[in-house]
C-alpha cells in the first residue's frame, strides 16, 4: 500500500498526459516477460503475484559427503485481502459517479456489478491470510521437510518468528502445524513480538526519507509518460469516453481496475476472470513496467534515490548471519523460519545480491537484484524483475550443509522461491557457496555503509 | 420485569444456602491456598491436575467440542503499567526514601519491567506452556474425536494475545494425530459472533447508579495505603506526596503478573500485601468485573447478553454438526472478557447469578478467577451414540471442571442436547422480544 500510495502522490503532482503504447518492437527481455505475463496474468500485478502450485524439482545434489543440517529462511505471508479499500475505492468511486449519470455501457453496468461483489466481499477482511494464501504457506512447508528431511529429522528444533501482523503470524502457524503433521517429535518454538520488530521488520526513517527523491521522481515522470493510460478500456466501459474524463480519470482508472481485477487472484474469487479479461497481454505489461520501475526507485539500490536502500535490512541480514553462526555450532540446530513482509523480503534480497544461475540464453546470470542503475530502461532489460522476488508467499531459504559437526567447511546455498539463485561471490561450488566466503563479503559491506551513514555522508 | 424479580429472590435463596450449607472451598480459603488467584481474570490457570471425567451414559461417544477459550497468560497491556510504579519507586530511590523492603521492590519491579520491554499484552513463556498444555489435556480426555475423520476449525479474534494462544494451540493440535483436517482463520469479519459488542448495553454498563455502587463499594473495601507506603518509604512526609493509592494499585498488578513468568526469577510481589489488603484488592476487581459482564442488575442486569451471538451461533452450529456422521472440534480464541460474559449467560454454576449486593458476590461464590482466569475455557461436549441417535447429550467444562447448567438432567453433569437447546434458545427470545418492546 506504500507504494500505492507513493504513486497517488505522484499522479497527483504531476498529472501526466495519457499517451498511447510506444508500438516499437519488442525486446528479447520484453518479449519473455510478456511471455510469462500471458501464461501467467497475476505476475503484472508485482507484489499481489500469486506463489507458484508447483516448483521444478531440480535442486543440484551437494558436494560429495555434504548433508544438509540447518535452514534460516525468511518468508513473506501467504495470499491476503488487500490490505485496505482505499485501493479498490479509486477506481470504484469513478465508477459511482459515472453510473449516476448513466454514462456506463453494458460492459460498464457489468464491470460495476462485479466491483460491487468485490468490496463486499472484502468488507472487513482488508489484510487478511486468504485460503490460497495458507495453501500456499502448507505447500512450502510440505516441500521443505521433504527436500531436507535430515534438517526435520527426530526431535529436531524450528523456531519460528513472525512479524506482530496476523497474517505472518497465521502464515507462521500453518506452516509449523503443516511440519508437525509430517513429525510429531519436532520442537517447535514460536514468537510473534513487537521485541523483534527491529530486525523483522524494520522500516528505516533516514532511507524511507530519500525513497523518490525529486530527480527520481522526474526519471519515473519520464518513463511511465509513454505507458499510463488506456484509450480502449473507456470506449469498452463508458457511452462517452471523451465526456467522461470529467468524472473519471484515465490514468487512474486504468491501472487501480488492473489491478482490482488482478488481485482478486489471491481469493476465493480466482475463478472469476472478468476484470481482468478486459486488458490485453500489452495492458498488463506497461503495468508492470510501471510498479517495477517504482519498486526499484524505492526498495533498489537506485542510485537516483541514493541507491543505499537495501541497507534497511542491513539488521536483519546481520541476525540471520550471528543466527547461522550461532546454530552451526550444535549438533542438530534445525531449522529457523521467520515471517513478514515483502517491503523486507525485496531489500535483503537485493542486499544480498541474488541473481538467476543462467540467463533466457543459458549462459550464467550476469545481472543481479543489487543492479545499480540510472536508466530505468535498463532494469526490465537487465533482469531486475521483482515479480520474480516477492509474490505472495515468497521466501529466501539458506540451506546449509556440512560433512559432520567437526567440518569447518560450511557449505550453503541460496533458494529463492524454492529455486536455487547464485550470489555475487565466486564459488568452486556454485550453487554452493562457502559460508565463511559468503558471510566474510557480507560483514564487509554492512560495515563499510554503517561507517559512511555513521560519517554522515 | 417480572423474570428480573424471580432471578433476585433465587439469587438471594443461593445466597443464604452458600453462607449456610456450603461445603466448598470458599473464596478466601481459596484465595489463601493460593494468593494468585487474588490477580482475578489474570489469574493464570494451572493445567497440571488430573480431571475427573464422569464416564458418558452406555454407549455415547463425544463427536463435537465447542471451545471458548481465554487468551493464555500475557504481560500486562501497556508499558504504563511497568514504567509507572517502576519511575516513582526509582526517584524515591534516588532521593535516598527507599527502606530496604522499598529497594527490593524496585528491583523486582525493574527486573519485570525489562523482561516486559516491547512484550507487553504478548504471551509469556509460561503462556505458551499454558495453551499447548490445555490441548494436550483435552486430547486426552476426549480422544474419540481426534480422528483421521476429525475436522478442526481454530478462529481466534485479531488480538496478539489471543493469536498466539491459537497458535500454540494449532500447533499441538497438529501433534496430536497424523493426518489431521485443520483450519484456520482470524479476521473482523467474525467479530459479530467471536467477540460481539452492544451499544445499548454499553452504554448501560457504567451508567451514573452502577458507577456511584461501585464507588461507594470500593471506598468501603480499600486496601490500606498507609500501612504499604510505611513498608516501602523512609519518610513519612515525602510518602504523603506520593498517589499512594494508585501506586498500591499497580503493584498489586504487578504482583499478579509474577506468575506468567519463568518461576524462580523473582519474588511474588504479592509479598508485600497484607491478606486482608489482598483480599480488598481482589474484591474490588471482582465487583468491577460482575458490573461489566456479569447479571448485575444494578445496571440492568443484561451485560452477559453482549455474548448472545456466539451463544446462537452455538446452538445453531451443534445442530449442523449433528447432520455429519464424522467428529468436529471448533476451537475459538476470544478475550477473557468475552468468556466471563458468556458463562455468566450459560448460568454454568450459578455464575449468571443476578444481584444489585456487591457484598454478596463472595458469599455467593461469584469469583473472576473461577470464571475467565488466562488459560481457561468453556467447552461444549456434545455426546451421541450414532449420527442417528436421538438424544444427544451435553457435557460443558469450564476451566477444565464439569459445570452445572441451570436446569436439570437424570444423568448430570450430561444433559439432554433438547433440553439445552429449549432452554437457552427461549432465553435469548425472551430477551430480544423484551429489548425490542422497550
Amino acid at each position: 500500500m506504500k507504494r500505492l500510495f507513493s504513486l497517488i502522490t505522484y499522479f497527483t503532482l504531476f498529472y501526466p498526459s495519457p499517451l498511447t503504447l510506444d508500438r516499437a518492437p519488442f525486446t528479447a527481455s520484453a518479449q519473455a516477460v510478456l511471455d510469462i505475463i500471458r501464461q501467467k496474468p497475476s505476475y503484472a500485478s508485482c507484489n499481489y503475484d500469486i506463489y507458484p502450485d508447483s516448483i521444478p524439482d531440480n535442486l543440484t545434489p551437494a558436494p560429495s559427503g555434504k548433508r544438509p543440517f540447518y535452514i534460516s529462511h525468511y518468508g513473506r505471508h501467504g495470499s491476503r485481502y488487500i490490505n485496505r479499500r482505499s485501493g479498490y475505492d479509486i477506481p470504484y468511486k469513478m465508477m459511482v459517479q459515472a453510473n449516476d449519470v448513466d454514462e456506463l455501457t453494458a460492459i460498464g453496468k457489468r464491470v460495476f456489478g462485479v466491483m460491487n461483489y468485490i468490496l463486499e466481499d472484502s468488507e472487513d477482511r482488508w489484510g487478511d491470510l486468504t485460503s490460497i494464501g495458507r495453501k500456499q504457506e502448507c505447500q512450502i512447508a510440505k516441500r521443505m521437510i521433504t527436500r531436507f528431511p535430515e534438517v526435520f529429522a527426530d526431535s529436531a528444533t524450528v523456531s519460528a518468528r513472525s512479524t506482530v501482523v496476523a497474517r505472518c503470524i497465521m502464515s507462521m502457524q500453518v506452516s509449523l502445524g503443516e511440519l508437525v503433521q509430517h513429525n510429531p517429535n519436532l520442537i517447535v518454538t514460536m514468537d510473534a513480538s513487537q521485541s523483534t520488530q527491529w530486525y523483522m521488520n524494520h522500516q528505516d526513517p533516514l532511507l524511507r526519507k530519500s525513497k523518490l527523491t525529486p530527480e527520481a521522481q522526474k526519471a519515473y515522470d519520464k518513463y511511465t509518460a509513454s505507458r499510463l493510460g488506456n484509450s480502449r478500456l473507456m470506449g469498452l466501459l463508458f457511452k462517452n469516453p471523451d465526456i467522461i474524463e470529467e468524472l473519471v480519470d484515465e490514468s487512474y482508472f486504468n491501472y487501480y481496475l488492473m489491478k482490482m481485477g488482478l488481485f482478486q487472484q489471491n481469493t476465493h474469487l480466482n475463478q472469476d476472470t472478468f476484470l481482468t479479461d478486459l486488458f490485453t497481454t500489452e495492458d498488463l505489461y506497461r503495468m508492470w513496467q510501471i510498479d517495477n520501475a517504482l519498486w526499484y526507485l524505492q526498495y533498489g539500490f537506485c542510485p537516483l534515490n541514493g541507491g543505499d536502500y537495501p541497507y534497511s535490512q542491513r539488521h536483519l541480514l546481520r541476525q540471520m548471519i550471528a543466527d547461522a553462526d550461532s546454530c552451526i555450532r550444535l549438533n542438530k540446530p534445525g531449522a529457523q523460519l521467520r515471517f513478514g513482509h515483502e517491503t523486507v523480503l525485496l531489500p535483503l534480497a537485493c542486499l544480498i545480491g541474488i541473481r538467476a544461475l543462467k540467463n533466457k540464453d543459458g549462459s550464467p546470470g550476469r545481472y543481479g537484484y543489487d543492479l545499480r542503475t540510472t536508466n530505468l530502461d535498463d532494469i526490465e532489460e537487465k533482469g531486475w524483475w521483482s515479480s520474480s522476488i516477492f509474490s505472495m508467499g515468497s521466501n529466501i531459504q539458506f540451506i546449509f550443509y556440512r560433512r559432520n559437526i567437526k567440518d569447518k567447511d560450511i557449505l550453503f546455498k541460496v533458494l529463492l522461491n524454492e529455486e536455487e539463485v547464485a550470489l555475487p561471490i565466486y564459488s568452486d561450488c556454485a550453487p554452493y557457496y562457502h559460508w565463511r566466503d559468503f558471510r566474510r563479503s557480507c560483514l564487509r559491506k554492512l560495515d563499510k555503509y554503517e561507517k559512511k551513514r555513521n560519517s554522515g555522508k | 420485569m417480572m423474570r428480573q424479580t424471580k432471578r433476585q429472590i433465587s439469587a438471594t435463596i443461593l445466597f443464604f444456602c452458600c453462607v449456610l450449607c456450603s461445603t466448598a472451598q470458599t473464596i478466601s480459603e481459596e484465595l489463601q491456598a493460593d494468593v494468585r488467584r487474588a490477580a482475578g481474570m489474570h489469574y493464570a490457570l494451572p493445567i497440571t491436575e488430573e480431571m475427573d471425567d464422569t464416564p458418558p451414559p452406555q454407549g455415547k461417544k463425544p463427536f463435537y467440542i465447542n471451545h471458548y477459550g481465554c487468551p493464555s497468560a500475557y504481560f500486562l497491556e501497556r508499558a504504563q503499567d511497568y514504567d509507572a510504579p517502576y519511575l516513582m519507586l526509582s526517584r524515591a530511590d534516588s532521593l535516598g526514601k527507599l527502606t530496604t523492603l522499598g529497594r527490593d521492590v524496585l528491583a523486582r519491579v525493574e527486573q519485570m519491567r525489562k523482561e516486559a520491554h516491547d512484550r507487553t499484552n504478548e504471551l509469556t513463556e509460561e503462556g505458551k506452556r499454558q495453551a499447548r498444555e490445555t490441548i494436550r489435556q483435552i486430547a486426552k480426555r476426549l480422544p474419540e474425536v481426534f480422528t483421521d475423520k476429525c475436522f478442526i476449525d481454530t478462529r481466534s479474534i485479531l488480538e496478539n494475545n489471543s493469536l498466539l494462544t491459537m497458535c500454540e494451540a494449532y500447533v499441538e493440535l497438529s501433534r496430536v494425530h497424523q493426518p489431521m483436517k485443520l483450519y484456520t482463520n482470524a479476521t473482523k469479519r467474525h467479530q459479530a459472533w467471536m467477540n460481539p459488542q452492544d451499544e445499548v448495553l454499553e452504554n448501560q454498563r457504567r451508567d451514573s447508579l452502577a458507577m456511584a455502587r461501585y464507588r461507594e463499594f470500593t471506598a468501603r473495601w480499600a486496601p490500606d495505603d498507609s500501612h504499604l507506603m510505611k513498608t516501602l518509604f523512609n519518610d513519612a512526609d515525602y510518602a504523603k506526596t506520593l498517589d499512594a493509592a494508585t501506586l498500591n494499585r499497580q503493584l498489586f498488578d504487578l504482583a499478579g503478573s509474577t506468575q506468567y513468568v519463568e518461576k524462580g526469577n523473582y519474588a511474588s510481589l504479592f509479598s508485600i500485601f497484607t491478606p486482608e489488603d489482598i483480599r480488598r484488592h481482589w474484591m474490588r476487581r471482582n465487583a468491577w468485573a460482575y458490573i461489566r459482564y456479569g447479571g448485575c442488575t444494578i445496571n440492568g442486569g443484561y451485560q452477559s447478553y453482549t455474548q448472545r451471538r456466539p451463544l446462537w451461533n452455538l446452538i445453531h452450529m451443534s445442530d449442523s454438526v449433528m447432520q455429519l456422521d464424522y467428529p468436529v472440534a471448533h476451537f475459538r480464541y476470544t478475550s477473557e472478557s468475552a468468556v466471563m460474559s458468556l458463562v455468566c449467560l450459560l448460568e454454568l454454576d450459578d455464575f449468571g447469578v443476578q444481584t444489585d449486593c456487591l457484598d454478596s458476590l463472595e458469599a455467593l461464590g461469584w469469583a473472576d478467577y473461577r470464571i475467565s482466569p488466562l488459560g481457561g475455557s468453556m467447552i461444549i461436549v456434545l455426546y451421541r451414540s450414532d449420527k442417528n441417535d436421538p438424544d444427544p447429550l451435553v457435557r460443558v467444562l469450564l476451566n477444565g471442571h464439569e459445570a452445572r447448567l441451570p436446569f436439570p438432567s437424570d444423568c448430570v453433569p450430561y444433559y439432554h442436547w433438547k433440553d439445552v437447546k429449549r432452554y437457552y434458545l427461549r432465553k435469548l427470545y425472551t430477551y430480544i422480544r423484551e429489548r425490542n418492546e422497550n
